[in-house]
């Protein structure tokens, strides 16, 4: 008994320090604090996760901010909504940061921290990703998946000037509005075209294992497919593999290309446009995330409304052609 | 055969089904295709069994897959000669399940739990060595997930490798035998003198060195680290082991039904791209195909309640 005893307490002190050592080790705090002593004004950002855009993006506020003269508290949330709250509050409440950025883990139930932040009268943004209810939202930017499906469609339907395309359509996940989104733009826009048919819609779950057998799946039920549309950046290195192992890896020109095309301009993206083996991109205004945001911050603690509360930016279309003018202003293709 | 792997049938079914349903599907380019797909989780599927085969589960093994595949990357390793790189991921494997093995052997803290932490602890810690970033791996890591030896894929030749060494050690060793007598009955093994705690390390640091195992094929194939690699891969891995006839209440299995598990898992998922279904379905087959495991388990569970109840009610009745 003592011994179960010891064995308990030891994996009770485990779990403590695990848990301590998990909320403790994703808070990045480089400033001091609020501006309730009168210095300068800090943003508190919390992230639903953190991953090669989501890097981009805290670069992007903190030049922007640094830019501004404001200090920035960052967090992340591990993709869980209630350790996001958790952290919302405390940058509120125990930080007393003067204005909020989040890219919310869950649309809905960032509607509590969001009225958390109206009551302690603390701007709070959204950035990315949509949040439902933006009663109590000062401003809010995000992509637009819509408007970036129907840019990827504009240059399948290009391509298809010349050759008749054969479609592998990869979708994200299916609960994501972002996937949907990009799926809906690009569906809509290729309606009823002659020249282009929709092999295969295969899903992914934005899972890179679930693009590769899917993708390798599909081209050995239809071999004659030329075109892939690849809903994010992350998933091409799955495809490329996929179409390493059926030989159809090959840059543009080489009759074995296989047209592709892809969404959020990272550098799997860039460095397949210079490969020549992508053949466009639509890139993630991922610069104008962090701009926006801390340009409403000012205005917001300067005492004025924010106008408009909300902003849909469309993605910056990067192909062979415009490459060497526009690769600079793509976030992936700068690191 | 039929009745010891009732799913061997279901799968020769599934497979003339499809060939005479859908062109291209019965070639060997795609037989090639399937048995390429299933590996990973074949080899991940065996460790599994012997964790299910004690009354434990082991959520943590999408987790570890990712941080195998994050160690392999990692600047420490990732220039090693290839079979230096390949030792320190299925060191880092069997120190990965240790954890496991050790935490649920020597507590009183149920697997579910103590997997459950641990899934988050591999994940972060693949989060802090990837930087969260996408990362190619180098050529000579991609071998035993592409090269192909006498024409058979390398992946295949491991999963059919770990399928037949799990298989042996499973029915013709002392601790495949004190796997199943610790699964039958946990007390009646510790009465018996039999070490249980030994045991149910072993099942675990196996099921470790497997995930990591794995993880070299399902990576090299992918030919890059990505931070969702290995998500929700539990479930799949768990319905491949359930589906095979493994018993969730321990005691009851085989390696050959979780081979075969895997086999329909993925013969439905190809299926499903050669029969043109929307997106949408494949979420209802993927439930349904796990939910039809856990009823066949379930069943297979009141079967041998039943048996024990009947003996008790004649000898009653005498």
């Amino acid at each position: 008994l003592k011994r179960f005893g010891v064995a308990r307490c030891l994996a009770a002190v485990a779990a403590a320090t695990l848990a301590v050592g998990a909320c403790s080790s994703t808070t990045d705090s480089p400033g001091s604090g609020g501006s309730g002593s009168g210095g300068k004004h800090t943003i508190g950002v919390s992230f639903d996760l953190l991953n090669a855009i989501r890097q981009a993006e805290k670069s992007s506020i903190q030049k922007a901010a640094d830019a501004a003269g404001y200090d920035v508290t960052f967090a992340v949330a591990d993709q869980d909504a209630q350790k996001q709250a958790s952290q919302i509050q405390d940058l509120i409440q125990t930080k007393k940061v003067d204005a909020v950025i989040v890219i919310a883990q869950d649309g809905q139930q960032i509607a509590s921290s969001a009225s958390l932040a109206k009551a302690r009268n603390v701007p709070f943004l959204a950035i990315d990703r949509a949040v439902a209810d933006q009663g109590n939202v000062t401003f809010q930017i995000t992509g637009d998946p819509v408007a970036d499906g129907k840019a990827v469609a504009e240059e399948f339907l290009a391509a298809a000037k010349t050759t008749p395309l054969k479609v592998l359509e990869l979708v994200g996940g299916l609960t994501d509005q972002n996937a949907i989104g990009r799926r809906d733009g690009f569906n809509n826009a290729l309606a009823g075209q002659p020249n282009i048919t929709i092999a295969a819609q295969v899903p992914t779950d934005w899972n890179p294992t679930q693009a590769l057998d899917g993708t390798s799946n599909a081209l050995q039920k239809d071999p004659s497919i030329n075109a892939i549309y690849v809903p994010s950046d992350f998933l091409l290195p799955s495809v490329q593999s996929a179409l390493t192992a059926a030989g159809r890896l090959a840059p543009i020109g080489d009759p074995k290309h296989v047209f592709l095309v892809t969404i959020d301009g990272d550098q799997n993206g860039c460095k397949a446009m210079q490969a020549k083996t992508l053949d466009a991109d639509i890139a993630t205004p991922v610069d104008e995330f962090g701009k926006q945001s801390v340009a409403a911050i000012t205005t917001a603690l300067g005492g004025k409304p924010v106008t408009p509360k909300s902003v849909q930016a469309k993605g910056l279309t990067l192909n062979q052609a415009n490459y060497a003018t526009t690769s600079s202003q793509v976030w992936g293709c700068g690191s | 055969m039929l009745r010891r792997e009732p799913l061997l049938p279901v799968l020769v079914v599934l497979l003339l089904g499809l060939a005479v349903s859908y062109h291209g599907f019965a070639t060997v380019a795609n037989v090639r295709n399937i048995a390429v797909q299933a590996s990973p989780l074949i080899v991940a599927a065996v460790g599994m069994t012997y964790v299910i085969m004690t009354t434990g589960i082991d959520l943590s093994v999408g987790s570890m897959l990712f941080l195998a595949a994050a160690i392999e990357t990692s600047r420490a390793v990732v220039g090693g000669p290839t079979a230096v790189v390949f030792a320190v991921v299925c060191a880092a494997g069997i120190l990965m399940g240790l954890l496991n093995g050790v935490a649920v052997a020597f507590t009183r803290v149920p697997a579910l739990i103590v997997t459950l932490a641990t899934m988050q602890v591999f994940r972060g810690a693949g989060g802090h060595v990837t930087g969260q970033q996408n990362i190619d791996l180098p050529a000579n890591l991609r071998g035993i997930g592409t090269a192909s030896l006498l024409g058979v894929p390398v992946p295949v030749l491991i999963a059919a490798a770990v399928a037949l060494g799990s298989g042996m050690v499973f029915s013709r060793t002392t601790f495949g035998r004190y796997v199943q007598a610790v699964g039958s009955s946990p007390d009646a093994a510790r009465n018996a003198g039999l070490p249980v705690r030994g045991v149910l390390v072993g099942t675990y640091v196996l099921a470790g060195l497997l995930a990591a195992v794995a993880s070299l094929t399902q990576t090299a194939r992918l030919g890059a680290v990505q931070p969702s690699i290995g998500q929700g891969y539990e479930l799949t891995v768990i319905t491949a082991v359930v589906l095979g006839g493994t018993s969730l209440f321990g005691g009851r299995g085989s390696i050959g039904g979780t081979v075969l598990g895997a086999l329909v898992l993925t013969t439905v998922q190809t299926g499903l791209v050669f029969s043109g279904a929307s997106p949408y379905v494949f979420d209802i087959v993927r439930g349904s195909v796990l939910l039809v495991a856990v009823l066949a388990a379930g069943a297979r569970w009141r079967s041998l309640a039943r048996a024990m109840f009947v003996p008790n009610s004649r000898r009653e009745l005498s």
